[in-house]
Formats: C-alpha cells, sequence, structure tokens
C-alpha cells in the first residue's frame, strides 16, 4: 500500500507539474477540528474513550500504523520479525526520535510503555496485551516481545491510538494514573501540546523535530468543543471550524452540506472500529431463551427500511457478527450464514412466533416486553419506535424504556435487568478485540461494561473462539470465524441490523485528512490546506 | 454603621450550618443515581477488565459504605479540600476555579441587561398606560418570556453569523489568533453579545412584566395621592416616590434568580459553546462526577448565599425604613 500510494503521489506531482504551478502540499495554516464531548482528559493510555483518541493521536504514537485493508506500516518501529513459533516478535525502532520535550526516544520507552503502563492500566491492554510476558532490549534501537502464546490480533493493536508508546522519564516510578501529563500529553508524534482551555480548546503546535521530513504540514491543530450539534454545524458552514468526525456535525445536516462546494463528506476512516448497531437479547428471560422467538424478531425487521429513514441512508445490512471490513482479510462470510432478509417478513415472522407455541389472546397479543433504548442520541429513540410498530404487527406489545447513560449500563451489564436492548459495539480490527467479548462465556462479568450482555453461554462457539486466538494460520484462522459466524447466527443471541457508517464533515481545501482506517484517530501528520 | 458589621457578620455564622446541610442532602441525592463514575468511564472506553473496573472504584472510593464516603467528603470539605475531578484527572477546585470567571462574565453582563432594561421598558409601559408603547412593549415581552431559549439562540446565529456574518457562532475568543491585552477584551465582548442577548431576553421580559406591574400597584397607593396633593410634579412623583418603592420586588427577584441563573445558563452555555459552570455541571451529572458536582454545587450554593446578602443590604438603601438586624 506504502508504495502505491507514492507512485501514486508521483504521478499527481508530475501531472500537478505539467498542469499548473500548483504544488502538492502546501504549508502552513491552523486547522480548527470540532470534537464532542469534551474529553475528561488526553490520558490514551488509560482509556479508549473516543474523545480522548481523537486529540491524543495527533500527539502519541505507536510502534506500527495502519494502512489501508487493516495492513501494518511502519511508525516508531522501522520493521520487525515474527519467529517461526509466532511467540517472539523483535522490532527494530527508529533511531533519531525525540520527545516533545527533547530527550531521545529508545527501546526503554517501548518496555516501560507496553509493560508498565499499557498491561497495567489500559482497559483493553490487560487482555490484549497479557500474553506479552516480557520486553526485552538489547540495544537502544531493538525491542524484543516475549510472548506466551503465538497472539494474531496483537500486531494490529500496537497502532498509536490502541497502545500510545509513552515517555519513560515522565512515568517512571509514579502511578500512570496520576501521572500530569494526563492533561498535558507529551508524545513523539507530529503535534506537540501547547494548552488546554476546559470548555474551550485544546492547542496543538507543529513539531519542528517531527521524524517525518518535511511533515507535518499544518502550523497548528485547535481542537474546539461546541456541545451544541446545531452550533456545530453553524461553524462548519461559517468556516470556524474545518473538520468533524464520529457524527460531530449530525446525520441531518450532512447531507445539505455535503452539497456545499467549500465542504466535503467521506464515510471513510471508520474501518478500524467497525461498529455494528444491534438488538441484543437477555437469552436467559423467557420467551427470549428460545432461539426460534429471536430469529422471528429478526426475521421481521427491514434493515434497509432502518438505513433509509431512520440513519439518514448512512449504513450497510449487517450479517453476523463479524464486520464486512474483515473481508480483505477473509475472516467475513455471508457463506452458509443463515440470511434474515426475506420477502414476506410479517407473515414469516408470525409463522415462526406460532411454532414457538406463543398463541394470540384476545386482544391479538401473544406477549408484552420492554425494549430498552441505548442511551447514545436520538436515531437510536426513532429506531425503538420502529422495533415497537414492527413487534405490534408481531402480536407483541412492547414498551420503550429510555434511560441515562450510566443507568444503561448498570441494567444491562450488571443487574442484566431486561430482555431486549438496542446497543452497537465497536468490531475493532480484530475479532478477539472486538468480537469475543459478546460471545465467550467467560466474558460474562457483571460490572464490566460491554462485554458478554446477553449471558450467551456455548461451549462450541467458545471453542471456535479459543482456537481462533491463537492460531497462526490466517486460513485456518478464517475457516474458524467461517464456523463461528454460522453458529452464531444459527443462535441469533443478538440480531444484527447494520453496519454503522459514521460521517467526517470537513473543508474542501482539507486534503489529506482522513487518512487509512484510523480515520480522526490518526495524526494530521499529512494533512494540508490547499489555498 | 457597627449594626450592619455584626449583621453581616451573624449572616455569615448562619451559613456555615446551611452549606454543612447542602452538603449532605447534595451527597445523598446523588447517591441515588443508579451507576457510577467506573461504569461511565468504562463505558467510554468502549471495553474495560474486571480487574480494571474494580481498581476504578477502589481509587475513587466507591468500594466504601455510603455513611463513610459521606463522612469522609464533609470531613475533606471541612478543611476546605474539595477532592479530585479522576474522571478529569484534576483537583475540583481548580476545574471549578477556571470555569467562574466565563459563568461571571456572562452572568454579570446577563442581570445588567435583563434588570437595566428591564426596569426601563417596565416603566415606559407603566407611565404610558394603555398607548401603544405600553401595548408594544407588553407584547414583545410576552413573545420573549414564550420563546425557548435555545430557539432564540440558534436564530441569533443564523441571522448574525450565518447570514450577516457580524458575529461569531460560539466560543469565548478567536481561537487560532490568541490575543492579549486589551484586543482580548475586545474580542471576549465580540463573543459575548449573541449569547448574553438570548439569555438576558428572557429575564428581561420577566422584569419588564414585573416592573409595570409594581409600578401601576405603587401608582395606585394613598402616598402618591399625598404626593398629588402637596403639588409635586407627576416626574417627581414617579421617580423620586413609585420608582423608589416599586423597584424593591424586582430587586428580590433578581436575588434569586442569581442563583437560578448558574443553572439556567445550561442551555445558552451549550448553544453557544460557552465554557461556564453550567455545562460543566450538566456533564459531570452524566458522568457520575459526584466530587466535581459536590464542588459546584458548594459554590453556587456560596454565590447564591452571597447574593441575597447583598440583596438585603440593597433594600436598606433603596428603603431606609428597612433596618439590618
Amino acid at each position: 500500500m506504502g508504495r502505491h500510494s507514492r507512485i501514486l503521489a508521483a504521478i499527481g506531482l508530475s501531472l500537478a507539474l505539467v498542469t499548473g504551478p500548483a504544488l502538492a502540499q502546501q504549508s502552513g495554516g491552523t486547522l480548527v477540528q470540532v470534537t464532542v464531548p469534551e474529553p475528561p482528559n488526553l490520558a490514551s493510555y488509560l482509556s479508549t474513550s473516543g474523545p480522548i483518541g481523537q486529540v491524543a493521536a495527533k500527539v502519541y504514537e505507536g510502534l506500527i500504523d495502519v494502512g489501508d485493508g487493516l495492513t501494518l506500516k511502519p511508525s516508531l518501529a522501522e520493521s520487525w520479525t515474527v519467529s517461526e513459533d509466532g511467540k517472539t516478535i523483535t522490532f527494530k525502532l527508529r533511531e533519531g526520535v525525540t520527545w516533545h520535550d527533547g530527550k531521545p526516544f529508545t527501546s526503554a520507552d517501548v518496555q516501560y510503555g507496553i509493560m508498565n503502563v499499557l498491561r497495567e492500566v489500559h482497559p483493553r491492554g490487560g487482555a490484549t496485551l497479557k500474553v506479552i510476558e516480557a520486553v526485552e532490549t538489547p540495544d537502544d534501537y531493538t525491542a524484543v516481545f516475549k510472548l506466551s502464546e503465538p497472539a494474531p490480533y496483537l500486531m494490529i493493536s500496537l497502532n498509536g491510538y490502541e497502545s500510545p508508546i509513552v515517555a519513560k522519564h515522565l512515568f517512571e516510578g509514579t502511578d500512570p494514573r496520576e501521572n500530569p501529563t494526563a492533561n498535558a500529553p507529551v508524545g513523539t508524534g507530529p503535534f506537540k501540546f501547547v494548552e488546554w482551555q476546559k470548555g474551550q480548546f485544546v492547542r496543538l503546535d507543529k513539531n519542528e523535530n517531527y521524524w517525518q521530513e518535511g511533515k507535518p504540514y499544518l502550523d497548528r491543530v485547535v481542537v474546539r468543543f461546541i456541545a451544541d450539534a446545531s452550533t456545530r454545524t453553524a461553524a462548519i458552514e461559517n468556516g470556524e471550524v474545518h473538520f468533524g468526525a464520529f457524527g460531530a456535525i449530525p446525520n441531518i445536516d450532512v447531507p445539505r452540506l455535503g452539497e456545499m462546494p467549500e465542504i466535503d463528506v467521506t464515510t471513510k476512516g471508520y474501518e478500524y472500529v467497525a461498529p455494528i448497531m444491534q438488538l441484543q437479547f437477555n437469552v436467559t428471560k423467557a420467551p427470549f431463551d428460545n432461539p426460534l422467538v429471536r430469529k422471528a424478531i429478526a426475521t421481521a425487521l427491514d434493515r434497509q427500511f432502518v438505513i433509509d429513514n431512520i440513519w439518514f441512508g448512512f449504513g450497510k445490512p449487517a450479517t453476523g457478527p463479524i464486520h464486512s471490513a474483515f473481508e480483505p482479510s477473509g475472516i467475513f462470510t455471508t457463506d452458509g450464514v443463515e440470511s434474515f432478509e426475506v420477502d414476506d417478513r410479517i407473515a414469516k415472522a408470525n409463522a415462526m412466533l406460532d411454532e414457538a407455541g406463543l398463541p394470540r389472546d384476545a386482544d391479538g397479543i401473544r406477549f408484552r416486553m420492554i425494549h430498552d433504548l441505548t442511551p447514545y442520541g436520538e436515531e437510536w429513540r426513532r429506531f425503538g419506535e420502529y422495533v415497537k410498530q414492527v413487534l405490534a404487527e408481531l402480536g407483541i406489545a412492547a414498551e420503550l424504556r429510555y434511560e441515562d447513560v450510566a443507568t444503561w449500563l448498570k441494567r444491562v451489564y450488571t443487574d442484566y435487568d431486561y430482555e431486549m436492548s438496542s446497543n452497537w459495539l465497536y468490531g475493532l480490527p480484530d475479532p478477539v478485540l472486538g468480537v469475543h467479548r459478546q460471545y465467550h462465556s467467560n466474558q460474562i462479568r457483571p460490572g464490566t461494561v460491554f462485554v458478554n450482555g446477553t449471558k450467551w453461554s456455548s461451549p462450541e462457539t467458545d471453542a471456535l473462539m479459543d482456537a481462533a486466538s491463537v492460531e497462526n494460520d490466517p486460513k485456518k484462522r478464517a475457516e474458524l470465524y467461517h464456523d463461528f459466524q454460522r453458529q452464531i447466527v444459527d443462535a441469533s443471541p443478538i440480531i444484527f441490523m447494520h453496519e454503522l457508517e459514521f460521517t467526517t464533515v470537513h473543508s474542501a481545501n482539507l486534503k489529506n485528512a482522513v487518512m487509512g482506517p484510523l480515520g480522526v484517530y490518526h495524526s494530521f501528520a499529512d494533512a494540508y490546506f490547499e489555498q | 454603621m457597627s449594626g450592619r458589621i455584626a449583621f453581616i457578620l451573624r449572616r455569615f455564622l448562619q451559613a456555615i450550618p446551611i452549606l454543612l446541610a447542602i452538603i449532605i442532602i447534595n451527597f445523598l441525592l446523588l447517591k441515588l443515581a443508579p451507576g457510577d463514575a467506573a461504569d461511565v468511564l468504562a463505558g467510554e472506553a468502549g471495553s474495560a477488565t474486571p480487574e480494571y473496573m474494580a481498581e476504578l472504584r477502589a481509587k475513587f472510593g466507591l468500594d466504601k459504605p455510603v455513611p463513610v464516603q459521606l463522612a469522609q467528603y464533609v470531613g475533606r470539605v471541612l478543611m476546605l479540600d474539595f477532592g479530585y475531578s479522576f474522571r478529569h484527572d484534576m483537583p475540583v477546585a481548580q476545574l471549578v476555579i477556571d470555569r467562574l470567571g466565563p459563568t461571571l462574565i456572562l452572568m454579570v453582563t446577563t442581570i445588567l441587561l435583563a434588570v437595566g432594561f428591564g426596569i426601563l421598558l417596565g416603566l415606559l409601559a407603566a407611565t404610558g398606560l394603555n398607548t401603544w408603547r405600553d401595548n408594544v412593549i407588553s407584547i414583545l415581552a410576552l413573545v420573549s418570556y414564550a420563546t425557548p431559549l435555545f430557539w432564540v439562540g440558534l436564530m441569533l446565529i443564523v441571522v448574525f453569523s450565518i447570514n450577516l456574518g457580524w458575529f461569531p457562532t460560539s466560543g469565548m475568543e478567536t481561537i487560532a489568533a490568541f490575543h492579549t491585552g486589551w484586543a482580548r477584551v475586545l474580542d471576549i465582548a465580540h463573543h459575548l453579545v449573541l449569547p448574553a442577548i438570548t439569555l438576558s431576553l428572557f429575564y428581561l421580559a420577566l422584569y419588564t412584566r414585573l416592573m409595570r406591574a409594581s409600578m401601576l400597584e405603587q401608582a395606585g397607593m394613598d402616598y402618591v395621592i399625598t404626593a398629588r396633593a402637596k403639588g409635586l410634579s407627576e416626574r417627581r412623583i414617579t421617580f423620586r416616590h413609585v420608582l423608589r418603592n416599586a423597584l424593591l420586588p424586582v430587586v428580590t427577584m433578581a436575588g434569586v434568580q442569581v442563583s437560578s441563573l448558574i443553572g439556567g445558563s445550561v442551555i445558552v452555555e451549550t448553544v453557544f459553546g460557552w465554557p461556564g459552570l453550567g455545562q460543566l455541571a450538566f456533564e459531570s451529572l452524566f458522568a457520575r462526577d459526584l466530587n466535581l458536582l459536590m464542588g459546584i454545587f458548594f459554590l453556587s450554593a456560596v454565590l447564591v448565599l452571597i447574593v441575597n446578602l447583598i440583596v438585603d443590604i440593597l433594600y436598606t438603601l433603596l428603603d431606609p425604613r428597612i433596618e439590618l438586624k
């Protein structure tokens, strides 16, 4: 990929030289990004919270970078080799990289950052990095990871958003949870942290000593926080803001803004998070302990209707627990996976409910239920209203319940006090990170959020996941996941609605703003304003 | 004069048990909300291990029984230590003080605009009772009172920011400019115009109607007839006698509303991206950041007590018959 883009850039450059005086990249300018909500801190080593990543990814870097198609690209590590048995990974680190405070970056930082910070305090680090038994540092620019077992998912999670490398000299001897860099990060990235006026903005200035020659092109990045959606739209329309991602500009305004010549819209840059919108059941509660009932509801819902009418056309029908972004790696399949896309939805679903032994009473009602709505915005409310109408056609009387985030999380992931809830989870760049947590029986962990909230437990799918997490042969691994997709959809503890598409809205003269699957979780090293 | 100082001192002493009660009631009320800060932090992170959640709760002190948490909190507050916001990784005192400035700028401007123009318009309406002047003012007051704040704010943005381009849409300062000195003051004032107008329109309507009613009520009093009988000019009656008496209810109302302004400005702060306390409180409630929320409540309570004291002193200036005891 890297070579391709270089060739393309070369072609572009020569075309530019032939056709006009415009140069490919122009230096200078201040980019104003709007992020919502304001992050509580900038400690991306402590939290994977989206707003934190949107800002911190400009300052921190990882050992690797993620390229198109979820491929690995060098970053702080120039190159790496994986041993035959998959249990030793040797990284050759880049020389001449300095921290923003001027100290040199060495293998000691990698060792300390991985073993003492990320493995200890990162919310996913305990799970993802636990296979790393030791990081050896034979010299300043070599880091050797010793793993307890092969971990095919490990490499991609070493990117700057997921596993930012922090400076040993600033963390050594302190509690990483109370490190002052939480509000004033010091990294190796293209932009240096300057100041944070809480409630207003974060200012990041160009790192003059950045290791990528000539980059970044921008002089400054300012991240603003505007709580009101309509005001954010007004600010980008007015040119006060140049860039907003992850629904910062509400979908309802996006088509209109997209038609303006000075504004561009893209749905690229979300392949890394690969979110799927779902309806999940508490599979221990009757009648939802019966797969036939769950599948009847899955059959009745019209996914394309939901995308077109509630999500303003942004989305793609989902077919199973694994996002179609995994198609290039061969993990994703629809082959042999049951499809709920049928013509006479309501009739089929009613027949299934009859078969399940749930007759209608005198009022035409089979049973009553409560549908909990995930509290992440207006669309989910409207989706709940749609589901309620469809369920009524099936003879199911549903009541909608909408609570705030903390209450809802506790209900679903601590008390399991629900029957059916809408929800959406990131697929993340490997199923071990993003998918297993929802289905493995060892992920039924009261009090821990976004894990197995359905209480689904099956020795067969557990075995498939266990095997896939240590299988280093990509082909065999893909087959394990194909089986997994068939079994999960056949049981449908979760109804897969659609793959959410987020939009990034930016000024048309801002180029290279979205680079690769990390999108806004990437630095603006390549971004520039075309004058 | 010494009576006044004694009065102020006594009020300060009375404030201590009141504040203590506010702290305890707030703390218990907040504890009634389901879910805690660890849930929210992990929820935002998208995933977390159980060990991580347990560690978070232990670190926030959420693993202890509620009475112990309360006792520890009150103990700390008595030492003027408002604790640490784990969410922001910053001491609460610093977070709150950073936001106090912008809140006060918006609050004071709004109160001055609303009370000043409210009194003026109410006076104009009352003195021209049932004329076109009175009708126009009354209708305008009714309309602006009945219009939702967020809508007024957004419409002002559409007209004055997007279409006319006179004012910025949001924020307190021009971000990329980093002005200093007088340039900064002017810049902030420029950003202040729309939010202050939006917020004061609502209160302006209230004071206009209150002032008008109060003026009309006073105009029917015996002392006005007496004044007229002894041959004073209408002008002198209005300004010397009626106005002073009519102001009392308005001042009372303003005192009460300063407190609600801190909370009521959440909407305006949100629409205009103004970095005030209301927004911070709003976010912390949903994040279950109790330390921070309690800090904000404490500060609001102190502000309310101070404003009430000022109002009581203002009474004596407006009406010398009222004594401070």
